[in-house]
């Protein structure tokens, strides 16, 4: 671990340098900026508490010299209290019971502290293309709560807007006119062009609309606790979306639809709809289906939760809610109730949140979750009930 | 630049004599559109403050760039200051019927619907309605000419303006008064959309200043009467003769 801090920390020393060297009549002065973020969790369930605390570190380089832009973040994240756990805990007794004694130890999860660089690129850009090469976000999609469309992101539906990891890739964005785009990405996964990432996705605007068409063809992987190793498979994806606006309300659509090589072909859509009263209230609802998410609860097996929690399906059930509401109570303090349902079990989980701009700089976030589910249903209070106290202070 | 100011100018002297002739009055609908032109160059490089006041007696300051196209009808907003808005983007084409915002920590941009519109900018008392729509006192509202009166020591047309039956603008009645000289709107007052008497916010700019030939207020206070709150807005550097790219108000200009 210590020498690995240190080749991150050489590493980000020598681009903050080199970064800080360049030298050009043209460029912009070094920018450095990022965020400190303590994080306080507690969690109450199965009669006992826990406590797990994280405390977070970014810091974000960036500079431009004519049209090249230069990026990067590190991360440093340190872990307290209770930082082992055991995934099977966290199942019903019938799934834990799937699994054997002697093979129980294999799910047991340490959170260690952890350096890395989470997007380090550089991007050339003219007025009409851009070019990026490196660990960049890619975050397609037109969902709040859920992506059908993005595979390349694994979004928490009860914290859907916190960031998510640099992906690796060469994409290069052309305009066409001010109002269509094209995207296309390569992304070296498996390290040969069959198995890599290939993606083409196209933007049009008309009128109070965006629709987008994508393309992605990509070396998938599905955990199969019942026949390791699992299944690796070629995945094509084609997705359509449309944002815009009808009756006054927003409206949206992200579908796909994969085509996979092994296992059996899905679709995943998702419709949402949002309005903002005279008020300042804001409600959001989207609605998902995931083909390959289960009708009954009872079906639900260890692959399912497995795939769920390593992101390789975004639902567990097949029909899901979500809605949002947000309030702002005053100039610094919004209020916020998300909550997640499950159709085909009617479990749920509610999210209060209270977001305090409490200094000019400074955020703090304050989140319960509150699992209204029985035992062997998605949203289940033996994922544990708790509250999540989050600041953020910028530099 | 000189030849739009001239013309605006020699609109104003013509509409001026008219009335002075008492043939032909002057109308709400001609001070409106003089006005309008006059807040809406054709183009437009600045770098704003905005400061709000909350009810609590606390202070929140944003920097950010304002650039804008086409008398207003295209504009884009991009954070500087404080870091957790820095580089968040707001572009809003066709006078801000529609609306993206960029995050830059998601690299994601979303599209609004016309309904954000209501919604405060950062919390402030200014509402994306207030910020983008160029032509709104023209296309959204009735005017009607009430008189002449004297507002912040200057000699004012005074309007009022009411909600057109279609429109679906966040107001039910303006009153504005607006500068014989310049065609600067002073002051403005705003009637809930609900309530046509109640007063919601005040709009006051002041500290007018000719740039690129364009009489400029290089302030803008607007108060919020019903939540007690105040945000005032400064225009630290402005230029109107500029060549903004068309390129500049498009998604990729937001992520630049």
């Amino acid at each position: 671990m210590r020498s690995k801090v240190f080749l991150l920390t050489f590493a980000f020393l020598s681009i903050f340098l080199a970064f800080a060297a360049m030298p050009n009549a043209d460029a912009e002065e070094l920018d450095l900026f990022g965020y400190f973020e303590p994080q306080f969790i507690f969690l109450y369930r199965d009669g006992e508490s826990y406590q797990m605390n994280s405390d977070k570190l970014r810091v974000d380089l960036k500079r431009s010299v004519g049209g090249v832009e230069f990026g990067s973040d590190l991360i440093y994240t340190l872990y307290y209290g209770k930082k082992n756990w055991n995934i099977l805990d966290f199942f019903s007794d019938d799934i834990r019971n799937e699994v054997p004694e002697g093979m129980q130890s294999y799910f047991l999860v340490e959170f260690k502290d952890t350096l890395y660089l989470d997007n380090v690129y550089i991007r050339m850009s003219n007025s009409r293309i851009a070019c990026t090469f490196g660990k960049q976000q890619i975050s397609p999609g037109t969902g709040y709560f859920s992506n059908p469309v993005d595979v390349f992101n694994s979004k928490d539906a009860l914290d859907p807007t916190y960031e998510q990891p640099g992906q690796n890739g060469a994409r290069l964005d052309v305009m066409l006119s001010d109002r269509i785009n094209v995207m296309t990405l390569y992304s070296p996964i498996a390290g040969d062009w069959n198995g890599s990432g290939k993606l083409l996705r196209l933007k049009i605007g008309l009128g109070h609309f965006d629709f987008m068409f994508t393309g992605y063809e990509f070396k998938d992987y599905l955990t199969d606790f019942y026949s390791p190793p699992g299944i690796s498979e070629r995945r094509r994806l084609g997705g359509f979306e449309f944002v815009g606006e009808l009756l006054g309300l927003g409206v949206w659509f992200e579908g796909a639809y994969n085509f996979m090589e092994i296992s059996d072909d899905f679709y995943e859509f998702l419709v949402g709809t949002d309005y903002t009263f005279e008020s300042g209230l804001y409600v959001l609802f989207e609605y998902q289906r995931n083909e390959r998410g289960k009708t009954n609860y009872e079906d639900y097996n260890i692959n399912d939760w497995l795939r769920f929690y390593l992101g390789e399906n975004k639902t567990i059930s097949r029909d899901q809610m979500y809605g949002m509401i947000s309030y702002p109570m005053t100039d610094l303090i919004n209020l916020q109730l998300l909550s997640v349902l499950s159709f085909n079990d009617g479990s749920a989980a509610i999210v209060p949140v209270i977001d305090y701009n409490i200094f000019e700089n400074m955020d703090i976030n304050v989140m319960g979750n509150i699992y209204t589910g029985s035992e062997g249903k998605v949203y289940n209070s033996r994922l544990g009930n708790g509250l999540v106290i989050r600041a953020r202070v910028y530099f | 630049m000189l030849r739009k100011y001239l013309f605006v100018l020699v609109l104003i002297m013509c509409l001026e004599l008219v009335a002075e002739d008492g043939e032909v009055k002057i109308t709400a609908e001609d001070i409106i559109r003089t006005m309008t032109e006059t807040l809406n160059p054709k183009q437009s490089d600045a770098l704003m403050e905005m400061t709000i006041m909350t009810s609590s007696n606390q202070e929140r300051t944003f920097v950010y760039k304002a650039y804008s196209k086409n008398k207003g009808e295209k504009s884009l907003m991009k954070y500087l200051e404080p870091g957790r808005v820095k580089g968040q983007t707001v572009l809003m084409l066709n006078n801000a019927d529609d609306i993206w915002m960029y995050f830059p920590k998601t690299k994601r941009v979303r599209k609004l619907a016309t309904h954000a519109k209501k919604q405060k900018v950062q919390g402030s008392d200014f509402s994306y309605e207030d910020m983008g729509s160029s032509d709104e006192f023209i296309d959204d509202y009735n005017s009607v000419l009430i008189g002449e009166e004297q507002r912040s020591e200057k000699l004012c047309y005074k309007l009022e303006l009411t909600k057109k039956e279609n429109s679906d603008a966040g107001y039910s009645r303006l009153v504005m008064w607006v500068e014989k000289e310049t065609y600067i709107p002073y002051v403005i007052s705003y009637y809930h959309e609900k309530d046509s008497n109640l007063l919601e916010k005040e709009l006051f700019l002041s500290d007018v200043e000719i740039i690129d030939d364009i009489p400029t207020p290089m302030k803008m206070v607007m108060y919020n009467r019903l939540d007690n709150t105040k945000t005032s807005m400064s225009t630290k550097e402005v230029a109107y003769d500029v060549d903004l790219s068309d390129n500049l108000f498009t998604e990729m200009g937001m992520k630049k």
